[in-house]
């Protein structure tokens, strides 16, 4: 059964590049989402009742490839099929050729396989695959521009899968097996200094597909690349960086032996503060998005790493506010992508300073966005500040500032972003009057989700991963408090501040060359291989 | 033995290193390809090492070929305009190469320190051996895993090769229409290497099937056995010229035979309804049929990456 | 410390094309050194139990062996091909990008194309 969500994206995607349907092909990508949609949330409901299994390939399952769905894969399924369903509705009435629908197929195929695997190898083969297509897709439309950067994101992602491999080679030699859930039966009958090396090579792999500092450089290149169409942009920031997240879930519960949280909490701080750094230093609208989402990734990973929590260790209420962060800033940064590819093409600029009054030009995305702005800083009933919530519940004195701070340079960088919004349009004498109607409500629907989850954030915790939590109201107050005193901060910073800084004005053009990023590959690996080995020995 | 084979791969690495023309870089990188397979042999290994030859080649030959009108082949591009870089400091030798050469001595010496003690755990190895001649049948273990337990890895391989066709296309900027004749180089037109060639193209064919053929009880399988027969198809262009061959009509072919190997491994092996395949002499027929269509999706993807990159990427050059 | 000369002789090859990878400013390099890394991962894998005087795991006589110490894992072989094929669609889609890049920047030099990338 498990299969099926594999097979079935890859065949209809091979049915669609070999017949030329062209007008047609669409509705039939349609029908196939819909389809896909349905059966992940069917499987979204089974897996309540206990984990499925399969293995493929053998009666004695050691012997072929393990798939298993529990809880949380089950819910990243459930994600992805939304995401991509969205993202056929909204790219419906333009007209990318059949090659694009045969990439998103198989995009989505490689996704809904990753979160399945329970393989090593497999997981590989498919971020090999995904590699390949979201290099492609980020230079779709051919520009001199994105050529660069695809070429930067390809070799760098390959780079790091060997060492991922070499990572796998060490673990095979010991454990005798790939696959992920004998594995972590079997390894702990070994002393931690067999692990120390794969754990360091594979977490090296990890830190890059997740953009941490300092491996972060090939995220803005990618997710801002003006050749991808709006709807891959949003796929790739709302989306396929999590899959990376949920690995590095796994592969912390794999590596408990050596596995270091404090670590990635440091880490994790280092990038959410570097991240919204650059975001405000930022002109373009896609590039302070995709700086923005290198800080979000650095919040979960703090926030998933606060107080030594895994997957299977335990619950924290700080873990599952990661956990729901994952959820909320896929919807409200796949809103803001998809809100930004469709004002990109209306004003033909991409310049945050140059685009005005959205409200007034187009009130729907206007709305979706300012839904999805409040999502993002967390304010109150809006979805960021459940998941924020959740967050500091664990932290001490120290890391409840640190999260605060990482929240206001958020706000800042977003007054900066709601610029767009006010003032007196100016749009170009061929802007479109009226938008498609499903890009709008796509956009909107993005925004409304932004806002229920907030809402009904504890209905939600619960729908999504079966996990109680309460919420005090008092603590929620004196949350509401600190976020109103902060919005207040970031704008008077922003206008003192960030309008006329030399300084950001500098980092604004800081880019890392294809060898630097290298460099700093083997620096990361040296670096944790020395705290794990020598520093942090359990 | 093997260190021997394997202190002449370092060789040949550092070579490439040191090498500053491209085109050398390119015949050490096929030097570098050849002991590579050849310690593959020397590590018990033989379809790894088969396939390691033939991929080896295939670059080498992509390469030189398509480098050839692009590039200069004397020194670094670099070296001939570089106005713009000349804006910035020139940094020192020392800058470098030998921090660089520091930092990555250091790197390496930490994971050679750091590397856990040579214990193997042959758990996985043993019940391969023990069970694949009952379960699959064949005398090769590595094409039983390969084709029936990890078929799945096996789709998503062929499926890559799609994709890289896919995107070859998507990504040169030619159609079809801009080949033309007459561009071809020294190489191709010596007599020599078409004398040569001549010799061997009808062996390179019987070969390949036999490789296919064969795949479940010998070394070789679908991959190798693909890739010698797209080498034939190479050579009959090199020689004769003969484009006859529509690149759109291999590519729908490729396609078409993927959705069979995606349907036949759902069949037997992922939804498992046809009993029957698991019998003794079905299941054989299973893995040679596999093979087989491994065999033309290889071929096929080959033959276009080949006539893309040699034939239109180089015919088009005087268009750009 | 036991480890296996060939696993070395791959741990070397790695840091090799890593060091040429931070080196060298040009493109086609670049990628035969990623060419290389892929190849020092492969020796690595089939360097795993490796023992002097090993043999091929293939033959119908398989079962019979007493000692299945000197015969090849045929695991990580299986898993190398797949890995080799990858690698070499890899290879294709990095050559078509690097002559694309160089006909659109006229340069093979990592440091030209990221100035002329950032000029409007």
């Amino acid at each position: 059964m498990l299969t099926n969500f594999v097979i079935i994206p890859i065949l209809v995607a091979v049915f669609l590049y070999l017949f030329p349907l062209n007008k047609s092909a669409r509705f039939l990508a349609l029908l196939a989402q819909l389809g896909l949609t349905a059966a992940a949330f069917w499987l979204f409901l089974e897996t309540r009742q206990g984990e499925i299994f399969l293995s493929i390939g053998s009666y004695h399952s050691v012997l072929g490839i393990y798939l298993r769905a529990d809880l949380l894969s089950a819910m990243f399924i459930f994600l992805t099929a939304i995401f991509f369903l969205v993202a056929t509705i909204y790219s419906f009435h333009e007209d990318f050729g059949r090659l694009f629908w045969f990439l998103m197929f198989i995009w989505q195929a490689a996704l809904i396989g990753i979160f399945l695997a329970a393989d090593l190898f497999n997981i590989f083969v498919l971020m090999e695959v995904s590699a390949v297509i979201v290099a492609v897709l980020i230079m779709y439309n051919r520009l001199k521009r994105s050529m660069y950067d695809g070429i930067i994101y390809f070799a760098v992602n390959i780079i790091l899968m060997q060492f991922y491999l070499f990572g796998l080679g060490y673990i095979y030699r010991l454990t005798g097996t790939v696959d992920m859930y004998l594995m972590s039966e079997r390894i702990h009958a070994y002393h931690y200094n067999y692990l120390m090396l794969p754990y360091a090579a594979i977490m090296t792999f990890i830190a890059l597909k997740c953009a941490l500092v300092p491996l972060f450089a090939w995220l803005p290149k990618a997710h801002g690349s003006a050749a991808a169409p709006p709807a891959v942009s949003a796929i790739l920031s709302g989306l396929h960086i999590k899959s990376t997240i949920y690995l590095f879930i796994r592969f912390q519960d794999l590596f408990e032996l050596v596995a270091s949280t404090q670590f990635f909490l440091i880490l994790g701080i280092i990038t959410g503060v570097f991240g919204f750094v650059m975001a405000i230093a930022q002109t373009d609208i896609k590039l302070i998005l995709a700086y923005h989402t290198i800080s979000q990734v650095g919040l979960i990973f703090t926030a998933l790493s606060i107080a030594d929590a895994t997957y299977l260790g335990g619950f924290t209420y700080s873990f599952v506010g990661g956990l729901y962060h994952i959820f909320n800033h896929a919807l409200f940064k796949g809103g803001l992508f998809l809100s930004a590819g469709v004002l990109a093409a209306a004003y033909g600029t991409r310049n945050v300073y140059k685009i005005r009054g959205v409200f007034r030009a187009y009130p729907v995305i206007g709305a979706a966005t300012a839904m999805a702005i409040f999502g993002i800083i967390g304010a109150p009933f809006f979805n960021g500040s459940i998941s924020k919530y959740f967050m500091v519940s664990d932290a001490d004195t120290l890391l409840n500032g640190v999260l605060i701070f990482m929240s206001l340079g958020t706000i800042v960088s977003f007054v900066k972003y709601s610029n767009i919004l006010f003032g007196k349009p100016e749009l170009p004498e061929d802007a479109p009057r009226k938008l498609p109607i499903l890009q709008q409500t796509m956009v909107l629907l993005m925004g409304v989700l932004c806002f229920l989850s907030g809402i009904f954030g504890v209905q939600t915790i619960q729908f999504l991963f079966d996990i109680t939590v309460y919420i005090d109201l008092w603590g929620y107050i004196e949350k509401t408090l600190i976020f109103f005193a902060s919005l207040a901060v970031g704008v008077l910073i922003y206008k003192y501040y960030v309008k006329e800084s030399a300084f950001l004005k500098r980092i604004k053009n800081v880019e890392m060359g294809f060898r630097t990023m290298v460099f700093s590959i083997g620096a990361f690996f040296t670096t944790i291989l020395l705290v794990v080995g020598v520093f942090y020995q359990p | 033995m093997l260190y021997v084979v394997l202190g002449l791969w370092i060789f040949s690495a550092l070579m490439i290193l040191f090498e500053k023309k491209n085109v050398r870089v390119t015949l050490y990188l096929g030097i570098f390809g050849l002991l590579a397979s050849i310690a593959f042999f020397l590590l018990g290994s033989p379809d790894v090492a088969m396939a390691e030859a033939a991929i080896s080649t295939f670059t080498t030959i992509f390469f030189i070929v398509c480098l050839e009108k692009y590039y200069k082949f004397e020194g670094d591009f670099i070296e001939v305009e570089d106005t713009q870089a000349e804006k910035k400091p020139k940094s020192t030798f020392v800058i470098r190469y030998i921090l660089p050469l520091l930092f990555t001595i250091f790197a390496a010496g930490l994971f050679i320190y750091f590397i856990p003690d040579n214990v193997v755990n042959p758990y996985l190895k043993e019940l391969y051996l023990t069970r694949f001649m009952d379960e699959v049948g064949g005398y090769n273990p590595v094409t039983a895993i390969y084709l029936r337990y990890r078929v799945y890895d096996t789709l998503f391989e062929a499926l890559m090769l799609v994709l890289a066709v896919v995107a070859v296309i998507h990504m040169s900027k030619f159609g079809e229409a801009t080949i033309k004749d007459g561009l071809r180089s020294e190489l191709e037109t010596s007599n020599m290497s078409v004398f040569t060639i001549r010799l061997i193209t009808p062996i390179l064919l019987v070969f390949g099937i036999f490789l296919i053929l064969n795949g479940h009880i010998s070394a070789g399988g679908g991959f190798q056995g693909g890739l010698v027969i797209a080498t034939f198809f190479i050579a009959r262009y090199m020689i004769f010229n003969i484009y006859d061959l529509k690149v759109s009509r291999i590519a729908k072919i490729e396609e078409a035979v993927f959705i069979a190997i995606a349907l036949l491994a759902s069949v037997v092996v992922f939804l498992e309804f046809a009993d029957f395949t698991h019998r003794p002499g079905y299941r054989e027929i299973y893995l040679i049929i596999m093979n087989a269509l491994i065999g033309a999706k290889v071929a096929c993807g080959f033959m276009l990456l080949f006539y893309r990159f040699v034939a239109i990427e180089r015919g088009a050059r005087d268009e750009s | 410390m036991r480890v296996e000369l060939a696993e070395l002789f791959a741990v070397i090859m790695f840091f090799i094309s890593f060091y040429g990878l931070i080196v060298t400013r040009n493109i086609i390099k670049s990628v035969i050194f990623i060419i290389i890394m892929e190849a020092a991962a492969i020796m690595f894998f089939l360097s795993i139990g490796y023992r002097s005087g090993i043999l091929a795991p293939i033959g119908p006589n398989l079962a019979e062996v007493e000692s299945w110490a000197y015969i090849a894992d045929p695991f990580p072989q299986a898993l190398m091909i797949t890995a080799i094929v990858i690698g070499l669609s890899v290879t294709t889609i990095l050559l078509i990008m690097t002559i694309t890049i160089t006909r659109e920047y006229k340069t093979t030099d990592w440091d030209t194309i990221k100035i002329r990338s950032l000029e409007k």
